[in-house]
């Protein structure tokens, strides 16, 4: 049974006043205007921290009654910062099933009422507790999986300032991203240090936002061709190659043979840069390019809107900021507007048939490959 | 060096794979037969960084390095001095839930003073067990 994004509501991505409900409200009212408010029988809800004002929040029923959906059913998820992609994967397997008709899925974080220090613990729960509690961040472990790739390829420190430019170009044409103002590799190679070499600019920012979709029985522009999603070990000590995440690599085998496709058919792509030189080894593990060579294929310009292969042309998480549940969603968004012609200003040179999103939890510790497109007749 | 300073470690006797002791199975094939060996507690850093932006609780500077130990066991460390560079020679102890490394002056691999390259830009030295 085919299911395809009938319609998609996002918000403005930053540093908003609105607390949790509000924002995922905000996204839900747009998507949910897309479809002329037809009825949604099965509400399917992302939040990795949940956080309102006093504390975790019952998320699920209090959007539902926000909302008025208390006659649908409903499923929360969470599975840090790829639950994004789970909510959707989740939405899509149960409209396949057969049980329901129609999805509203939102995924949604709130991120900025709190400090910096209390947010770097609450995301550090996404690693394995012997390395969360040897004071590991997602920063910390992050440089170490960047200093690897680095080092393997023999690449000048550079290229994560390349990338940054690179997602901070694309988000200036994305009018509901945190950063709206595009960046030099100066000065983004000036920014101060986090864990070097990762800088400032180099990490994903502390963002508030929601993304939501209506997910349909049918065919479109956007119909899901493939889902694909993986498990790793959590501890990254019990990797063998840090230059490479396998849940990426047997996420995107999975969503490549559900579709029936290859790498090569895939025409624009949203990948999970919460660390701006991760756009390279998720281009590499997607099969998108040779592994080592994401950087000369950004040099290159094939990235970009008009190049070959344009990848995260919404600025992706760097440029986009990460409200750490809600980005998955996002990326899917993202493809889903550019094959819908959705995308305005910054549409890709050519309008896509295939897209694929991908999303990461932690340190790729579960992943999850989304492949949407024009189904075949 | 005294029996105390080994380090243990954990091999699978199923697979043959070593890595660091857990209450769960082998994180490679699932097998529970899982035994602690004790190992000399030098180890070569293949990545290490210094935390600026601690998590709630820890001080800055907070310095972390990926260790191989011998027979490819990795472990991520609390570095204890400045942050070393990849190759580098360290000598690990366990502290209670974490682990503590510091760099051995002298011994093979390591760097003197003055001559050390930034972390990221040096390719690790291939593994060789301290004799």
């Amino acid at each position: 049974m085919s299911v395809h994004v009938a319609s998609l509501g996002m918000g403005r991505y930053g540093k908003r006043p609105e607390g949790l409900i509000d924002l995922a409200t905000e996204a839900a009212n747009l998507a949910l205007e897309g479809v002329g408010r037809r009825p949604i029988d099965l509400l399917v809800v992302g939040s990795m921290m949940a956080l309102g004002k006093h504390g975790p929040e019952a998320l699920l029923p209090r959007l539902a009654s926000r909302l008025g959906l208390e006659s649908a059913q409903g499923l929360r998820l969470d599975s840090a910062s790829g639950t994004g992609g789970m909510t959707f994967h989740a939405a899509a397997l149960a409209l396949e099933s057969g049980r329901y008709q129609r999805a509203l899925v939102v995924a949604a974080e709130k991120m900025t009422d709190r400090t910096t220090a209390v947010v770097t613990r609450a995301l550090a729960a996404s690693l394995d507790a012997s390395e969360a509690a040897a004071g590991g961040t997602m920063p910390a472990l992050a440089s170490l999986v960047t200093q690897r790739y680095l080092q393997r390829y023999r690449l000048p420190d550079t290229i994560c300032d390349e990338a940054t430019v690179h997602a901070r170009a694309n988000a200036v044409a994305n009018p509901t991203a945190h950063f709206q103002k595009a960046v030099t590799a100066a000065e983004v190679a000036a920014s101060r240090p986090v864990a070097l070499p990762l800088r400032l600019l180099h990490c994903s920012a502390i963002s508030d936002g929601a993304t939501a979709l209506i997910l349909e029985r049918g065919t479109g522009p956007a119909t899901v061709l493939g889902l694909g999603q993986a498990l790793d070990s959590i501890r990254i000590v019990d990797r063998d190659d840090l230059t490479t995440f396998a849940a990426s690599r047997l996420a995107a085998q999975r969503a490549y043979e559900d579709a029936h496709l290859a790498p090569s058919d895939i025409q624009v792509a949203e990948v999970h840069d919460a660390f701006s030189p991760f756009l390279f080894v998720h281009m590499e593990d997607l099969g998108l390019c040779e592994p080592g060579t994401g950087p000369r294929a950004l040099a290159a310009g094939e990235i970009r809107r008009d190049g070959r292969l344009p990848v995260n042309p919404s600025g992706g998480v760097i440029g986009r900021g990460h409200p750490v549940a809600a980005s998955g969603l996002a990326e899917i968004a993202e493809v889903a507007l550019q094959l819908r012609g959705e995308a305005g200003a910054r549409a890709i040179a050519r309008t896509p048939t295939i897209g694929l999103a991908h999303a990461m939890s932690g340190i790729a510790a579960h992943n999850f490959v989304t492949i949407l497109g024009r189904a075949a007749p | 060096m005294t029996d105390a300073d080994e380090l243990a470690l954990a091999r699978c006797e199923a697979c043959h794979a070593r890595f660091l002791p857990t209450d769960g199975p082998c994180p490679r094939c699932g097998s529970r037969e899982v035994r602690t060996y004790l190992s000399p507690p030098l180890g070569v850093v293949l990545a290490a960084t210094e935390v600026t932006t601690p998590a709630e609780g820890w001080k800055p500077p907070h310095r972390l390095a990926l260790i191989e130990m011998p027979q490819s066991v990795r472990l991520l460390a609390i570095v204890d001095g400045p942050v070393p560079a990849p190759g580098d020679v360290v000598a690990v102890r366990r502290d209670g839930e974490v682990y503590r490394a510091r760099t051995e002056p002298g011994l093979a691999g390591g760097r003197g003073e003055g001559e050390s390259p930034g972390p990221g830009d040096a390719r690790p030295a291939p593994f060789e067990p301290p004799r």
